[in-house]
Parts: structure tokens; C-alpha cells; sequence
């Protein structure tokens, strides 16, 4: 027969391996002593670097634990070791100078660079889930968690109402949460668009025990910490149209109340007939951001391997604007190998009140913020996963590495001076290599 | 599960041989066993009562010989819907997977072209309409199967018997598993599990058949300690075809034998229906067996 010609076959073992696991995990009536419970172990350490800016260790650490009966408790832990720089909102000024940050930290820039403040700090991060069926379609999600850092704490939960119909192909997901967060700047809560005074100098941020120390910040308004509460909703629906195919499709809703500041971030002030920066204000955001997205899924199993994609718009009543694609592709090499190389694009416009500086002598605005996380920011994601199986060990590995390029448009119609010839948002290389293991009990 | 089945011959029987024990009974129309490493006799005992019951149950709800189970509900279902229970429905999703993995070669309909084919070493074969017309009723793609209800065409039919016997050993297995901790072995007509190397670190050692003089000296042996094993092979049933040997396993596609195969194929896996579906499936390919094996990253033994 033809077969006799035909090219070499594709290996089918991992899929055969793989769907024979689930054929013998399944529960079986009359057989539940075989269907035990398994226990799954996940840890992780992430390494983020940004060039010549932040860098980020994160170990996580996963545990779940699925009975036979369907319900299922994960408990996880992550931490997060940040060092490095962020823009501190100063703009290039085309001569040497010095900043300040509202934490009173003072640093000093060669002309046009992008002005940063270091900054370290350390995040831990505790979460808790259960997972109930209820009876044959329905199921529902509880999720607790704390995150705690030097100067933020949050705590909140969200919980989730799933209901499967038409024979299970259809899924309908209804769910709600709310946060609860405290910030604790260093130096108190600033006032919002007070001016910022350069220090004399002094040891760079060493946090809130030398805050004594300090020998210049903006006003504080005598208030040590600010609430933020953020209850959200959100509510989605996934399909499977064929044996190959399941698509979705999620809106969520995230309404911000609060100190939505950022208190260590300052607006330069510039001259303006030279361009050059004056001096600095602290920043201003209003105290609510009403925050929608559309969150559009597909996921297309080959015979060697699974395609994803998925498209995010998001909006919110600041005026930033965003669109996302992303896209994997996992290939199944062999058994228990796989490469996944993946490929995201981003593009957001400004929010209504960002602004790279503001011009002395021209009436302050109410809001304005040059956080670049609110500017006219585009990013390039291109990584890939490798997973593989070490012969005679249990658990799998993974390894990821991804490279991130962010930029923006750093040259605004209305800049002045010699912020003409700068560019106001250059460049950002990002780098991130992430290690995991996983293994299942 | 391939010919009607010679019923439960009543308690399976247990004897100690050496330093283990040997449990023996027939299920699903072949000798089963089991060789539990201990010297316990009740452990030995309560291991193979869970394990004979297990292959009855697999039996009595898969076979397609016997009334009134969910094989037979769904060959008699005349083209309606029929909602199945989650242990078939999980069989009916590896089968689903086996036929797209295998691009159509693994196909639980296509027991209709077993009844135009003569397998009795004579030399007939089937009219090119009588095949046609059983090809009508032959192909997965004509079923409409979402999880848990199956719509199949009438005049269609289904077979489990193609991974049922693998899934009762590694069920069965996984039963003993959850009772004792001593090593032990699963056979059932040559489709096998085993749990771990014996006491003292020995591996198990299994002998395949010569194919051409079945229960004569085995032809060679596979020690291994831990996993899936099994068979496929047509050594016996064939017939003849312009000079040319055609064995009994049928290619969905065409509804021909499978041409240019290997006498036997056997293959070590993770579990018994692995093991099981992969040698299947390299029998399929017919003269590309080992070409198909190779690439799997599997031990095969090809005779």
C-alpha cells in the first residue's frame, strides 16, 4: 500500500501518554480506591532585568492538592526581590543635574539620560484557593491573598460562580472580588503638585529608618499612609466548537477608589523659553479609575501541538487605551519535551493627564503624572519555553527566556527648548529568564 | 473482548510458586494472571479477588457480545443520541485521540469490515461492492461525539475491545496498587503490567511466543522491572491473496489488511494501554512499523 512510500511518522507518544493518563486518572464508579488524590508541587525562580534599571529575583512556590471528589486546595507563595532604578518622572534636561525623590533619595544624571531614583525593595506574597464542584455543572472559586512590601500592604479575595451547559461545551463564569490596600510612603503621603526640593545630599534610600535623615522631600500634609479599595467584576464565557477548538471570551470591570498616586514619582517643571527643567512637583492622580477590558481566547489543538491566541482591549476613565496580542504555539517534540515560543505585541495611548513636565509659569493642571507606565507606551515580547523530562527523575522542567523592547513616543508635539532634540522615552531593554519545576504526587 | 466471551469460570484459583504467588482465571475470552511478590497469602488473596472482579466488571460493561450494556445500547441506539457514563466517555475520548493521532488508522467502528473478511487461511476475499458498502458504515468521522453524548449513524457500529483488555491490566493494576505494597505483575492474555522490580531487586522476566507455534518454548525473553507491555500481531488468522499473506488487522481507509507488517510487535510503555495503543498503531503502518516505533522513543521488540 501506499504506506510502504510514505515519510517517516511523527512521533504520537506524548499525545498517547498523555491522554492514557487522563483515561486512567478519571474517576470510576465503583473503582474509587484507584482514582486516589494527587497532590501537585510547583516551584519557580523568575530573573528580571531591565538595562541599567530594575532588577527583579522572584522564587515562587505552588502547592495543590486535587481530591477525588473534585475539590481542590492550592496554596502559593511568591517573593520578590527588587533592586535597581525607575525613572523617577524628571525628564532629560541636556545637562548634568540632580534629582530628588519624595522618598529623599538623591541622584545625579549625565545629560539626557532618562533621570531614575534607586530604589530596593522586598514583596511577599501569600495566596489561598478552593476550588468546590457543585453537583454535576457547577462549580465555584474562592481566592484569598496578602501581599506585603515596605510601603504597601494588600489584602483581598475573589470569588467565582462556574455553571457548564449544553452538554458541557458551553461555560458560563461569573465572578467578584475586592481588594483592599494600604500604602505607607516613606516620608507620608505627599501633597499632590508641591514642589520638590533637591537635597544637600546624604545616603541614598535607605527606607524609613533614616527618614530623619532626610534633608529635602515635598511636603507631606501630615498623613502617614493612604487606602486604596478595589472591588472588581468580571464575567466570561468559553465554548468548545470542535474536538480541536475552544474559544472564549471575558469582560472584566475594576473600579480603583482611593490614593491612586504614585508618591515617589515627580513632573518636571521646565523653562519656558530654554527647555531646561527648573525644578519638580510631586505627582497627581485622581482618586478613582473606573478600569474595563475584553479579553478574546482561543486555543487550537494540532496534532503535534496547541496554538494559542488571544486579543485584549482595554480601556478606562483616564483615557488610556490598549491593545494586546499574544500568541504561543506548543509544539510537542517528544515525550514529555516540548518548545513554546511566544510572541506578544502592546500598544496603549496616555492618559489624559500624562505629560512628560510642565511649563513654569503657566497654571498648574488638576492631574498630571509623567509615570512613563501612563505614557504612549508600545512593547515587542519574543521568548520561548523549552520543557523537558530528566530520564529517571520525577517532575518536569521548564525554562523560559523572553527579551521585552518598550518604547514610546518620546518626542511630544508640544515639547520646548531643547526637550525638541531629546528623546523623552527611549528604548528600554528587558530581559527575563525564568527556571520551573513541577511534579505531580 | 474479540469472540464471545468464555464466561467467568468461577473463583479464580491461587497457588504459591517459589517465593511468590500466582493467581490464575479466564476473563475476556483469555487466561489472566496475577503474580504477586509476597508471602502473605491473605494480601495475596484480597490482590487477586480485586483484580478478577475488576477484569469481570471491564467485561461485562465493554464487551460487545453482551446485551444490555453501554457497547450494546450504543450499536443499538438506530442513529439517536445516546448519553453514556464518564468511564466509557473517558474510553470514548482516548479512542477519539487515538484516531486523530493515527490519522484515521485507530478507528473503534471499523468492527463492520471484520464480517466481509474470511480470516480462515483460505482465499477468498470481499467483492470491491460488498467492501464498499461496508465502508459506508466504517470511519470515526461520521460520529458526532461531544462528551457525554454519542450520535452514531445507524448501521454503525463500535468496538472497545481494541484497548479494553489493556485498560482493564493497568485499571486492575492500579487497584492492586492501592492494597499492597508488594511487587507484582498483571497478565491478561499477554497484555501486561508490572508494578516495580521484585523483592531483592529482580526484574520480572516475560517470554514472548513464536508467533508460528504458539505455546511452544518461548522465542525470547524481556526482563524489565516496571511499566506496560503488550502484543500485536495476526500470526494465525490470514488469508491469501495473489500469492501475497494477509493478516486479520484492517486498515479503516481501504478496508484492506494492513499489508508489509511484522509477525509480532511488542512494545514496553508507561502503562498497558500505551503500550498497547503504540503497538497497534506500528502495526498499522504496516512495513513503516519499526520506521513508526523508532521515532517513539519506546523498547520494542519485532519479530
Amino acid at each position: 500500500m501506499q504506506l510502504d512510500s510514505a515519510p517517516r511518522p511523527a512521533p504520537v507518544r506524548a499525545r498517547l501518554r498523555a491522554a492514557a493518563c487522563l483515561l486512567l486518572a478519571s474517576s470510576i464508579p465503583g473503582a474509587r480506591a484507584a482514582a486516589a488524590a494527587t497532590t501537585q508541587f510547583d516551584a519557580s525562580g523568575l530573573l528580571y532585568g531591565e538595562l541599567d534599571r530594575a532588577k527583579v529575583v522572584e522564587p515562587t512556590l505552588r502547592v495543590m492538592r486535587l481530591l477525588d471528589n473534585g475539590q481542590s486546595f492550592s496554596a502559593g507563595l511568591v517573593l520578590d526581590a527588587i533592586t535597581g532604578a525607575s525613572p523617577s518622572g524628571a525628564m532629560p534636561t541636556g545637562r548634568a543635574m540632580t534629582t530628588t525623590s519624595a522618598s529623599g533619595t538623591v541622584t545625579n544624571h549625565a545629560p539626557g539620560e532618562i533621570p531614575t531614583s534607586p530604589f530596593s525593595d522586598f514583596r511577599g506574597a501569600l495566596e489561598l484557593g478552593w476550588h468546590q464542584p457543585l453537583g454535576g455543572i457547577v462549580a465555584t472559586d474562592l481566592v484569598t491573598h496578602y501581599s506585603r512590601e515596605k510601603d504597601y500592604q494588600s489584602i483581598g479575595g475573589t470569588a467565582a460562580l462556574s455553571l457548564d451547559l449544553m452538554q458541557r461545551l458551553t461555560s458560563v463564569t461569573v465572578g467578584g472580588g475586592y481588594d483592599y490596600d494600604n500604602v505607607f510612603p516613606v516620608n507620608g503621603v505627599p501633597v499632590g503638585l508641591s514642589p520638590v526640593v533637591a537635597g544637600t545630599g546624604g545616603p541614598p534610600d535607605e527606607g524609613p529608618t533614616n527618614a530623619s535623615a532626610v534633608t529635602a522631600a515635598a511636603a507631606t500634609g501630615g498623613t502617614s499612609a493612604a487606602v486604596k479599595q478595589v472591588p472588581s467584576a468580571v464575567v466570561g464565557v468559553s465554548r468548545i466548537l470542535t474536538r480541536r477548538w475552544m474559544v472564549s471570551l471575558n469582560a472584566s470591570r475594576i473600579v480603583q477608589r482611593g490614593y491612586l498616586t504614585e508618591p515617589y514619582k515627580i513632573v518636571s517643571v521646565i523653562d519656558p523659553d530654554s527647555g531646561t527643567t527648573v525644578g519638580s512637583i510631586t505627582e497627581q492622580r485622581p482618586t478613582t479609575r473606573d478600569r474595563r477590558d475584553l479579553l478574546a481566547n482561543s486555543v487550537y489543538h494540532f496534532g503535534t501541538g496547541v496554538f494559542y491566541s488571544s486579543y485584549r482591549y482595554y480601556w478606562d476613565d483616564w483615557g488610556v487605551r490598549s491593545h494586546t496580542i499574544d500568541l504561543k504555539y506548543r509544539r510537542d517534540l517528544a515525550e514529555e519535551t516540548f518548545f513554546q515560543p511566544h510572541v506578544r505585541l502592546y500598544a496603549q495611548t496616555a492618559a489624559d493627564f500624562f505629560r512628560f513636565g510642565v511649563v513654569q509659569g503657566e497654571p498648574l493642571p488638576t492631574y498630571a503624572s509623567s509615570d512613563y507606565r501612563l505614557g504612549p507606551l508600545r512593547s515587542v515580547t519574543l521568548g520561548g519555553t523549552y520543557g523537558f523530562h530528566v530520564p529517571d527523575y520525577p517532575g518536569e522542567l521548564t525554562v523560559r527566556a523572553e527579551y521585552i523592547l518598550q518604547w514610546g513616543d518620546g518626542h511630544p508635539s508640544d515639547a520646548v527648548g531643547v526637550q525638541r532634540t531629546l528623546d523623552l522615552m527611549p528604548p528600554l531593554h528587558i530581559a527575563t529568564v525564568m527556571v520551573g519545576y513541577t511534579r505531580t504526587f | 473482548m474479540k469472540a464471545p466471551a468464555v464466561r467467568d469460570s468461577g473463583a479464580p484459583s491461587l497457588r504459591r510458586v517459589d517465593d511468590y504467588f500466582v493467581g490464575t482465571f479466564m476473563a475476556m475470552a483469555s487466561p489472566c494472571e496475577l503474580l504477586l511478590d509476597t508471602d502473605d497469602w491473605d494480601d495475596a488473596r484480597a490482590a487477586l479477588e480485586r483484580v478478577h472482579g475488576e477484569a469481570a466488571r471491564i467485561e461485562a460493561t465493554f464487551s460487545r457480545y453482551l446485551d444490555g450494556n453501554v457497547v450494546h445500547r450504543i450499536n443499538h441506539s438506530a442513529g439517536r443520541p445516546v448519553e453514556v457514563d464518564a468511564e466509557t466517555a473517558s474510553l470514548i475520548d482516548y479512542a477519539a485521540t487515538c484516531w486523530e493521532a493515527s490519522g484515521g488508522l485507530f478507528d473503534i467502528t471499523s468492527g463492520a469490515l471484520r464480517r466481509v473478511w474470511k480470516f480462515d487461511g483460505g482465499d477468498r476475499v470481499p467483492s470491491h461492492e460488498a467492501l464498499a458498502a461496508t465502508l459506508r458504515n466504517v470511519g470515526w468521522h461520521r460520529v458526532t461525539w461531544h462528551s457525554p453524548v454519542l450520535t452514531l449513524p445507524a448501521g454503525m457500529e463500535i468496538d472497545l475491545g481494541g484497548i479494553g483488555k489493556e485498560y482493564a491490566v493497568d485499571r486492575a493494576a492500579s487497584l492492586v496498587a492501592a492494597g499492597t505494597r508488594a511487587p507484582f505483575l498483571v497478565n491478561f492474555g499477554g497484555d501486561l503490567f508490572a508494578s516495580g522490580a521484585r523483592r531483592g531487586g529482580a526484574t520480572w522476566s516475560v517470554g514472548i511466543d513464536d508467533p508460528e507455534h504458539t505455546g511452544a518454548a518461548a522465542l525470547y525473553r524481556i526482563d524489565f522491572d516496571r511499566g506496560g507491555l503488550a502484543t500485536s500481531g495476526d500470526a494465525r488468522r490470514y488469508v491469501m491473496w495473489q500469492g501475497r499473506r494477509l493478516g486479520h488487522i484492517l486498515d479503516p481507509r481501504t478496508g484492506w489488511p494492513v499489508s508489509g507488517a511484522p509477525r509480532s510487535i511488542t512494545v514496553l510503555a508507561t502503562t498497558c494501554v500505551e503500550a498497547g495503543t503504540l503497538s497497534t498503531l506500528a502495526y498499522l503502518q504496516g512495513a513503516a512499523a519499526r520506521d513508526f516505533l523508532d521515532g517513539q522513543g519506546v523498547r520494542f521488540w519485532i519479530l
